[in-house]
C-alpha cells in the first residue's frame, strides 16, 4: 500500500516537472528580433568569412533533378540542374559568404530543432507551417506594405500575421493549369488543350479510343485533390470561391462553384478518363504522362520540369507542355501566385547575411525562372520560362484571364474552420468524398454521391451556425 | 489414427506453405523491382521479372549516393554499444530483482513496468530538449544513450530464466567467498546466454530498424541505414527501384546474423516462452 501511494507521489511529480518544463518563457527567446520594417541591407564586407546554413525543401536544386539515361537508370543531373548550388557559390566568390547547403524532407525535420530555438538554420524554404509557426519561427521580413511596394499585389499572398511577412516569395508561377503531353493530344487529333470544356470531354474520349488513360490523377494520394480547390476558383471566375463558401449553406450542391467543380471531376472519373489502374507512386504516374501512357495532368508549374525530365530517351522534353484549363463557363483562367517561400530563422545568429542571400536570390532573375518561376522583385527584368509561353500568349491575346491567389484573409479561415469541425477538411476529405462516392464500375449510378453531398450540405450548414460564423465584408 | 495424423500433417503443411508465401510475396517485388532500371520499373507490373537480372547499377547508386556505406556502419556501432550496454544492465538489473529481498524493490519493478505504457512519441518533446541541453544532436552519442535503457520486456526474459538457474549455486559460491559481483560474473551471467542471445535479437532487430529515433537526433554525417533510406524519397517523386536496392542491402547484415545466431535465437525463444 506504501509502495503504491509512493508510486502515486512519484507520477505526479513526474507529470509536473515535465508540463513546467514545457512551458515556454516568457523573455529571452533567442535570438534578436529585427526591426520588421528593416528592409536595407548590411554591408557584405562586414559578413566576409560568415556561413550560413540553409535548409531547403526543394532537393531537386541543390542534388540535381532525377532523369533517366539511355538506358533508362535514374540519375541525378546535376551539371544541368543543381541550380541553387550553382547560386550558392556565385553568392559566395561575390559575397565571401560561406553558404552550407542542407536538403531536407518537409518541415517535420526542422520543427524539433525551432522547437528548441536552436540557432543552426539561418535560412529555410519550407512552405508549409500555420501562420501561428511563421510568426514563431521565422525572423519578420518586412511590412505587408512595403512588401506590396517591392513585390505588387502578390505580397499579399505570402505569409504575413498582422501585416507582417515572415517568408518572402521572389517569383510567381502559373498554376493549376493542364499538363500534357503534345504527341498523345495530336494522335487524337488536337494540336492543343480545346477552349470549351465540351471539347475538351471530346478530346478525352478521342484520346480514350486511342488506349491512353487521358487524365493521370494519382489519387491513390490525397493532395493531388488540391487541384480541384483551385478549379473551383476558374468555374466561378472568382479566386476568393473558397472564402464565399461562406454565403451559402450547400457549397457542395452543382448550383455552387465547389458542387461543380467536384461533379465535372466525378463526371470525367464516369466516363473513364482517369488511369484505371492505381500508381504505386507519383513518380510513375508523372511517367505516364512522359511516355505517353496518359495525356495530361492537372496541376502546378511544378510538375513541368518533372515530367520533361522523365521523357525517354530520343524524344524531346518540349513535347511536355503547359496551357490553361479549358472554359467550364466563365472564361479561361489561370491561377498566379506568388512562389518558393524564403524565410529567416528567427534563431539564427546570422541574419543580416541570411537576408542578404534572400535577396540576391530575389535579384535573380535566371535562378528564378530556372526554378520554373518569374521574378517578382520591382527593378528585376523577369525571364519567363519556356513553359509558360502557352500561358502567356493566351494571356497576352486576352483568351486567358489571370486570378490573383487570393490572401488567406479572415473568411477563407472561417470556412476552413467550419470544414474542420464538419470533418471534411483534412486531406482534402470534403473533395474526396464526394469524388470517391460514385462507384466507377457503375457511372451511371449517382445516388451515393447525390447521398454524399446531401450529407455534406447538412455537416457544412450544421458547423456553421454552431461556430455563428459567416460571410464578413 | 493413421489417416487422422496424415489429414493432421497434410494441413500442417498447407498452413505453413500458405504462411512462408504470405511473407514471401512481398519480397518477390521488392527483388524484381532493385535490378530493373528506373523506365522499367514505372511501365512494368510490380511482378514482373526485370528484363536483365545482371543490372546492379540500381545497388552502385544507392552505395555511392545514399552512402549506405557509411550508414550501415554508423548503424553496427550504435546498435553494438547500445546492445551491449542494454544487455549488462539488463542482466544486472534482473539478477538483484530476483536474487535480493530489499525495501523498494516492488515499487522499482513498478516504474519499469509504467515504461511500458507510456508510448515513446509522448515523451519526445522534453527527451529532446534534455538531450538537446545536453548538446548530444547530431552525435552517435544521444542515439545511444536512448537505446542503452533496460526494458521491462528484457527484464521478463532474464527474470524467467533465472527462476530456472538455482539459489544454491549463489550459496554456494558465497561459501566458497566469492563477492556477489564475481558470481554474477563468473556464475550467474555465463549461464545467461540464451537469453541474451535472445535480447540481442528481439532489441537488435528493433533497433535495426528504428526510423524515429535517429531521424530525430542524427541529421547530417551520422545517419543510420533507415535514415539514410529515406533520403531517397523525395517530396513528389521516389525512385522506387534504387530503394529496393538500398533494402535488399540493408537486408544483408540482418540476414548474416541471422545465420550466425540461428540455433541461439530458437533456443533463446523457445526457452524464453516455455519459462
Amino acid at each position: 500500500m506504501k509502495a503504491k501511494k509512493l508510486l502515486a507521489i512519484l507520477t505526479a511529480v513526474t507529470v509536473i516537472l515535465s508540463l513546467a518544463s514545457c512551458v515556454e518563457p516568457q523573455t529571452g527567446t533567442g535570438g534578436t528580433t529585427n526591426d520588421p520594417g528593416k528592409t536595407t541591407q548590411a554591408d557584405p564586407s562586414s559578413l566576409k568569412g560568415t556561413t550560413i546554413r540553409v535548409y531547403t525543401h526543394g532537393g531537386n536544386r541543390v542534388l540535381g533533378e532525377e532523369k533517366k539515361d539511355e538506358k533508362g537508370n535514374t540519375y541525378r543531373d546535376v551539371e544541368n540542374t543543381a541550380f541553387l548550388k550553382y547560386l550558392a557559390e556565385d553568392f559566395t566568390k561575390e559575397t565571401g559568404i560561406n553558404v552550407e547547403l542542407n536538403v531536407v524532407t518537409n518541415e517535420d525535420e526542422l520543427r524539433p530543432l525551432f522547437q528548441v530555438k536552436d540557432d543552426s538554420v539561418d535560412v529555410f524554404t519550407c512552405p508549409n507551417w500555420s501562420l501561428e509557426e511563421w510568426k514563431a519561427f521565422c525572423e519578420p521580413y518586412c511590412t505587408v506594405d512595403e512588401g506590396v511596394e517591392l513585390y505588387g499585389e502578390y505580397a499579399r499572398a505570402m505569409p504575413a500575421v498582422d501585416g507582417i511577412v515572415y517568408s518572402i516569395m521572389p517569383g510567381r508561377a502559373y498554376n493549376q493549369a493542364v499538363v500534357y503531353n503534345e504527341e498523345v493530344i495530336k494522335a487524337a487529333g488536337y494540336d492543343k488543350i480545346p477552349a470549351t470544356l465540351d471539347e475538351f470531354n471530346k478530346m478525352c474520349e478521342a484520346i480514350k479510343a486511342n488506349g491512353v488513360t487521358p487524365i493521370s490523377m494519382h489519387r491513390v494520394e490525397n493532395w493531388p485533390l488540391a487541384t480541384v480547390q483551385d478549379f473551383a476558383g476558374y468555374v466561378a471566375g472568382n479566386a476568393n470561391v473558397f472564402a464565399e463558401c461562406l454565403k451559402t449553406e450547400n457549397p457542395f450542391s452543382e448550383t455552387a462553384p465547389f458542387g461543380k467543380t467536384i461533379k465535372i471531376y466525378t463526371q470525367w472519373k464516369a466516363n473513364g478518363f482517369f488511369e484505371p489502374e492505381v500508381y504505386t507512386d507519383f513518380g510513375v504516374a508523372m511517367d505516364s504522362v512522359a511516355y505517353g501512357r496518359a495525356a495530361m495532368m492537372l496541376f502546378g508549374s511544378w510538375v513541368v520540369p518533372q515530367i520533361q525530365g522523365r521523357v525517354p530517351d530520343g524524344k524531346d522534353p518540349a513535347i511536355i507542355k503547359f496551357a490553361p484549363a479549358p472554359d467550364f463557363g466563365a472564361g479561361r483562367f489561370v491561377l498566379a501566385a506568388p512562389a518558393d517561400n524564403w524565410a529567416i530563422c528567427k534563431f539564427s545568429k546570422n541574419k543580416d547575411a541570411a537576408r542578404l542571400f534572400i535577396e540576391y536570390i530575389a535579384n535573380d532573375a535566371q535562378f528564378i525562372a530556372d526554378s520554373g518561376f518569374i521574378a517578382n522583385k520591382k527593378g528585376v527584368t523577369p525571364i519567363v520560362p519556356d513553359l509558360y509561353s502557352i500561358i502567356d500568349d493566351l494571356v497576352a491575346s486576352g483568351d486567358c484571364k489571370v486570378l490573383l491567389q487570393p490572401a488567406n484573409d479572415a473568411n477563407s479561415l472561417a470556412n476552413q474552420e467550419v470544414l474542420t469541425e464538419a470533418g471534411l477538411w483534412a486531406d482534402y476529405k470534403y473533395v474526396g468524398l464526394l469524388f470517391d462516392s460514385l462507384d466507377v464500375t457503375k457511372p451511371d449510378d449517382w445516388s451515393a454521391y447525390n447521398k454524399q453531398v446531401e450529407v455534406q450540405n447538412n455537416a457544412y450548414k450544421k458547423y456553421k451556425e454552431e461556430l455563428g460564423l459567416e460571410w464578413v465584408d | 489414427m493413421n489417416k487422422e495424423t496424415k489429414t493432421y500433417k497434410v494441413l500442417r503443411y498447407v498452413f505453413l506453405i500458405a504462411a512462408c508465401i504470405f511473407v514471401i510475396i512481398p519480397l518477390i517485388p521488392l527483388v524484381f523491382m532493385a535490378f530493373k532500371t528506373g523506365a522499367e520499373y514505372s511501365s512494368t507490373s510490380v511482378l514482373t521479372p526485370p528484363k536483365y537480372w545482371l543490372n546492379l547499377y540500381n545497388f552502385a547508386y544507392a552505395i555511392k549516393v545514399g552512402k549506405l556505406g557509411k550508414a550501415l556502419m554508423n548503424t553496427a556501432i550504435i546498435l553494438g554499444i547500445s546492445i551491449s550496454i542494454q544487455i549488462m544492465f539488463t542482466t544486472m538489473v534482473s539478477y538483484v530483482l530476483h536474487r535480493f529481498e530489499f525495501t523498494g524493490k516492488k515499487l522499482i519493478f513498478s516504474l519499469f513496468m509504467m515504461t511500458m505504457f507510456i508510448p515513446i512519441v509522448t515523451t519526445q518533446t522534453i527527451v529532446f530538449q534534455i538531450i538537446y541541453r545536453m548538446g548530444l544532436v547530431n552525435k552517435m552519442l544521444s542515439v545511444i544513450l536512448l537505446y542503452s535503457g533496460v526494458g521491462i520486456v528484457g527484464i521478463y526474459v532474464i527474470l524467467n530464466l533465472l527462476a530456472t538457474i538455482p539459489k544454491e549455486l549463489d550459496e554456494s559460491a558465497l561459501m566458497d567467498g566469492a563477492s556477489y559481483y564475481r558470481i554474477f560474473r563468473s556464475i550467474i551471467f555465463p549461464l545467461l546466454k540464451p537469453g541474451c542471445t535472445t535480447l540481442l535479437i528481439i532489441n537488435g532487430i528493433g533497433l535495426y530498424n528504428d526510423f524515429y529515433i535517429p531521424n530525430l537526433y542524427l541529421r547530417k554525417d551520422v545517419q543510420t541505414f533507415t535514415v539514410a533510406l529515406y533520403k531517397f524519397f523525395g517530396n513528389t517523386a521516389t525512385p522506387f527501384e534504387i530503394v529496393a536496392a538500398a533494402i535488399l542491402l540493408g537486408i544483408i547484415p540482418i540476414g548474416i546474423v541471422f545465420l550466425f545466431l540461428q540455433k541461439h535465437i530458437f533456443y533463446g525463444l523457445a526457452g524464453a516462452v516455455k519459462s
